[in-house]
């Protein structure tokens, strides 16, 4: 920008006392040279007919202290770049007199998506549109702008017609042109507040349209498509049948769970408003069809087209969104999710220091509903009763009741990848398998909270992870969680428990091995090594898991591959914790050593294995097996070149490695610290950290909601984006289906099966008669369409008349007399 | 029908990208306009180090030592005036390593798969390697398949025209290259930083719309002068 007025001050500066109007014009032209509007630069558009999507550009443009913005406004289009294609004068005006023709076939309150109204009303495929921050009311202005924008039309020899938006802007009234060499094309519109008498009927307006075009020759007869609209508001006849759900569970006795963790969907009352039924005539002579304003030929049951539109409610309480979006509001809330219920102080997580050492002596429900309630522990009381609070625990953990209602089902698995088929709703958003504790657990809260607020959903977290700590202390694993370690493919939460699983597990294998055969193991490891014969016992081959084939180590004897530990299972807030601590080192050679020290962890212990397996082995035979390309075959076995080179962390390690067989080595994985790091995590969490938790299966289960009730998933991809980001996307995208789902529901319900705007048979027109009371209400609005091709170019005015009438025109003369 | 709604379509398309960069940025580092994580892979010894340090460094030593677990380097480099800052990750390609390494897939969005034309065992792990990306990585992260060592003529084994084959039916990109001899070896980053900026500007476009109001924001690939060159976005 700055350049800009650089090169400007010193070109134009010192010759000439430029006018603020002129730098207007100039400006206008610079615009539309740099989007290459000019007829002769245009890129050829061959729009395509199946994926109408229109895009815009637009600039800022300032006049006497007013602005402007100019926008390009263009239906997608495949531009083949370099297309040496000609786009001549005649191709373009040609294109638009098409379009022109082919609005006819539709009427002026479709919508065809463009910013502006006019794309349909003329059938134009791209407009410019000069559009006014204050409206435009004043007509010396706006004669002064369309001077302007004339001119700089002219001087660029644009090739797409120009608009600007006037009178205030609630008024749909535009005034644009199009010209080329031999033809100008005017587009008008008119905006009355009151319908003059001239133009209130068919008649009238002929005769107006047959002024306009002024032609003196005499013109074929105009012919004229109209479209009455009535609109029917009492919809009784097209019940509406959706059942609405309450909250109503949270105080009756004996409800039903399922009920109260089902999740809404759809609105809450009928989303129509009104029906407009529109009778049309497609096509017909001036002459055939009297209307004027003493008498009218038209009866709308004569009509040879009726077709339904309907106009929906404003402001819509969709259920399912609703509940979404009061969830979603939790995360702009960061104070603590049990200072809700003024636990912190007694949970230890005001003060970090205190950790869980003194933790809350307050026992899981379930385990003090199993022993019956003869003892009484001055417990924590939440907000929710007891009555409903067991159910839906029994409902999240359903282990923990003998009756098997709720069971999870045996087998939960993440989806793999989509496998290209069908994207599935909001499938981007990291979530858990279907049905497992985390969505039961997400959904529950969700409902919760949505009933009671905020401190309903901090009383079952309270509880849930007092159920987890108690599940920990007693190693019983956690139901509804995938198997394995820590899944990067699903959400947090889930992970966070499957390493919670981890640690109960190894918890429980560990109580085996220190009370079963922790000494058999050596003697088993020893009877099945061979060469064991007569091995002094400091030097007895320790956790062997099997031979590496036929190899042997330098020294002769087999090679066994060693039991090793496994590397220990993280979440993925974890690695990134790792990963951000390694990227701080910095990417020098220093850090770079420093980083491999950290990561020998392993390393070392895999070492400490195979030496403990292998006695008397050396490095060599240890890389033989753990990296075969650095092993040499010469000479018994040698290392490679990489694995001399000086300064070797493999050397380093292997020297300090001493033979300890990984049973007997220090755990690479402490279970109890993380398990305990993960219940003060879910502990210690803000609300908007307990939110983000649990979103992930709300929306999933919201989605799957939707899917059932029809809708359709439509985003491809949503990666590398932050969690917030993901979730606002998702959230819309479901917002938009639960509309869409509603609004196919109606059709069902009024339109019986069929599309909007589509012609009804004879038995619907019956059908809609009698919903009407067989008889029609008064028109709300009249369209109409009058076209004529004269001597020059198609002629085209379109009125609509309700309270208000439009009147727009597209007029075409020749500028150039022959 | 508010012609403003085009603008904040595009501020919001501004706001992604820079939330793409956001959650990575470094508060100390902010001297760059786009970050993107890449990841090296392929088995052990197929010259991963060596191709890094040619890139980053330019420089080559005929041996490094092997790498013990994953190790990084940083560089930027400029794509249509905008600063891109690569943190490339180099991992160890044993066997025993595997866990390790592919907790560092995820948030790559980038992948350079490497084998080694003299070893056929390096390029028999392809598919084995394309298998640990599609578990554990993004769904949308690239991926150039790449044959190093092409210096290495006489031992050559596996064939310019298998690699193509397997890159093909696989459905990614291909070259051979030379970390020794400096061949392709930027055209492999290049290339890479190309894709993941289409692919950005790709997903960015079929993003449900965020605000109500008509108008879909612009294109990265439309950008207003013209944009010469029509393979980058970013």
């Amino acid at each position: 920008m700055n350049e800009e007025i650089d090169e400007y001050d010193i070109y134009h500066q010192d010759f000439t006392t430029v006018s603020e109007w002129e730098v207007f014009v100039a400006r206008i032209e610079e615009v539309l040279i740099d989007w290459r509007l000019s007829k002769s630069t245009m890129v050829k558009h061959s729009v395509e007919n199946h994926a109408k999507k229109w895009f815009t550009k637009s600039e800022e443009i300032s006049y006497q202290g007013q602005k402007f913005t100019l926008s390009y406004n263009y239906m997608n289009c495949k531009s083949k770049p370099e297309s040496t294609e000609e786009s001549s004068d005649k191709s373009l005006l040609v294109e638009i007199q098409d379009g022109l023709w082919e609005a006819t076939t539709r009427f002026m309150d479709d919508s065809d998506e463009s910013p502006f109204p006019v794309s349909n009303w003329f059938g134009l495929k791209q407009y410019l549109m000069l559009y006014p921050n204050v409206a435009l009311v004043e007509g010396s202005l706006i004669k002064l702008v369309m001077s302007s924008l004339n001119i700089a039309f002219a001087n660029v020899d644009c090739g797409v017609p120009l608009f600007v938006k006037i009178r205030e802007h609630w008024q749909h009234t535009y005034l644009g042109f199009y010209e080329d060499n031999e033809y100008k094309i005017s587009f008008d519109t008119i905006h009355l507040k009151r319908i003059s008498n001239q133009c209130s009927h068919l008649t009238g307006l002929v005769g107006l349209f047959k002024s306009k075009i002024a032609s003196p020759v005499a013109l074929d007869a105009v012919v004229v498509s109209t479209k009455f609209s009535y609109e029917l508001k009492d919809l009784d006849a097209f019940a509406w049948g959706q059942q609405t759900q309450s909250n109503e569970f949270l105080s009756i006795d004996g409800f039903d769970v399922k009920k109260l963790i089902e999740l809404p969907f759809g609105c809450d009352k009928n989303p129509t408003k009104s029906v407009l039924l529109n009778a049309i005539w497609p096509k017909f002579r001036e002459c055939t069809i009297v209307e004027s304003s003493t008498f009218s030929d038209i009866d709308p049951l004569m009509a040879p087209t009726w077709t339904l539109t309907l106009k929906m409610r404003e402001n819509i309480n969709f259920q399912l969104s609703e509940l979404i979006g009061k969830v979603m509001e939790l995360l702009d809330n960061s104070y603590l999710l049990m200072d809700t219920l003024g636990l912190s102080k007694s949970l230890g997580l005001v003060n970090p220091l205190n950790k869980i050492t003194e933790a809350p002596i307050t026992i899981s429900k379930l385990v003090k509903a199993a022993m019956g309630h003869g003892r009484h522990t001055s417990e924590f009381k939440g907000p929710i009763s007891d009555e409903l609070l067991m159910p839906l625990l029994y409902y999240i953990f359903p282990d923990a009741v003998e009756d098997g209602t709720h069971i999870y089902p045996p087998d939960l698995k993440m989806e793999f990848k989509q496998d290209g088929n069908g994207s599935k709703l909001c499938s981007y958003v990291k979530s858990s398998p279907e049905d497992c504790l985390v969505w039961r657990l997400s959904v529950t809260a969700a409902k919760l909270h949505d009933a009671g607020g905020l401190s309903y959903l901090a009383h079952l977290w309270y509880e849930f992870i007092q159920e987890l700590q108690y599940r920990w202390e007693m190693q019983i694993p956690v139901p509804g969680i995938a198997e394995g370690t820590p899944n990067a493919r699903t959400c947090l939460l889930h992970q966070k428990l499957q390493l919670l699983n981890c640690c109960i597990k190894r918890t429980i294998e560990g109580n085996v091995n220190t009370t079963g055969h922790s000494s058999e193991e050596e003697f088993f490891d020893c009877s099945e090594g061979e060469g064991a014969e007569e091995q002094p016992p400091w030097d007895r081959p320790v956790g062997r898991l099997h031979r590496l084939g036929e190899a042997t180590l330098k020294n002769g004897a087999p090679l066994y591959v060693p039991r090793t530990q496994d590397p220990a299972p993280k979440t993925e807030d974890q690695l990134e914790e790792d990963a951000e601590l390694m990227v701080r080192l910095g990417d020098d050679a220093k850090a770079s050593e420093l980083r491999a020290r950290m990561m020998s962890a392993s390393l070392l212990s895999d070492m400490e294995a195979f030496k403990a397996a292998n006695p008397g082995a050396e490095l060599c035979d240890f890389v033989r097996w753990y990296s075969p390309r650095d092993w040499k075959s010469d000479d018994g076995g040698a290392l490679g070149e990489r694995m001399l080179l000086p300064g070797n962390p493999w050397v380093e390690a292997w020297n300090v490695a001493r033979p300890v067989p990984a049973s007997r080595q220090r755990r690479l994985f402490d279970e109890t610290r993380e398990a305990e790091q993960i219940l003060h995590f879910l502990r210690s969490r803000t609300v908007s950290g307990v939110a983000e938790l649990l979103l992930p299966a709300i929306i999933r289960a919201g989605a799957l909601r939707a899917t059932q009730e029809g809708a359709i998933g439509s985003s491809a991809s949503v990666g590398g984006v932050d969690a917030r980001r993901t979730f606002e996307i998702a959230v819309r995208e479901l917002y938009e289906a639960e509309k869409e789902a509603c609004r196919m529901l109606c059709r069902r319900k009024v339109l019986g099966g069929g599309e909007e705007g589509q012609a009804l048979d004879a038995a619907e027109r019956a059908r809609v008669l009698r919903a009407a009371g067989g008889v029609l209400p008064a028109v709300a609005r009249r369209e109409f369409t009058l076209r004529v091709r004269d001597a020059t170019a198609p002629q085209l005015m379109r009125a609509a008349l309700a309270d208000d009438i439009t009147i727009v025109g597209a007029f075409t003369e020749r500028i150039v007399c022959l | 029908m508010d012609s403003t709604s085009c603008k904040i379509m595009n501020t919001i398309d501004e706001e992604v990208m820079t939330g793409e960069a956001k959650w990575q940025k470094d508060a100390a580092d902010q001297n760059f306009d786009y970050m993107f994580k890449l990841l090296i892979i392929g088995n052990s010894s197929v010259g991963k180090t060596s191709f890094l340090f040619r890139y980053a460094d330019d420089s080559f030593t005929s041996a490094f030592v092997s790498t013990v677990g994953i190790d990084f380097k940083v560089k930027t480099v400029f794509r249509h005036d905008k600063r891109v800052k690569l943190q490339i990750w180099d991992t160890a390609g044993q066997e025993r390593y595997r866990t390790i390494t592919t907790a560092y897939y995820r948030g790559a969005m980038g992948f350079i798969l490497m084998y080694d034309i003299t070893n056929e065992e390096s390029f028999n792990s392809v598919q084995d390697w394309v298998t640990q990306i599609k578990t554990y990585s993004w769904d949308n992260a690239q991926v150039i398949l790449v044959g190093n060592k092409c210096d290495m003529e006489e031992e050559r084994v596996v064939s310019a025209e298998r690699g193509r084959q397997l890159a093909d039916q696989l459905g990614v990109e291909f070259y051979e290259t030379s970390a020794k001899e400096n061949i392709n070896v930027k055209a492999v980053f290049e290339r890479l930083v190309d894709i993941i900026c289409d692919k950005m500007s790709e997903s960015l476009d079929s993003e449900p719309a965020m605000l109500a109001g008509g108008a879909r924001g612009q294109r990265l690939t439309e950008q207003p002068q013209g944009s010469n060159n029509p393979n980058c976005n970013c």
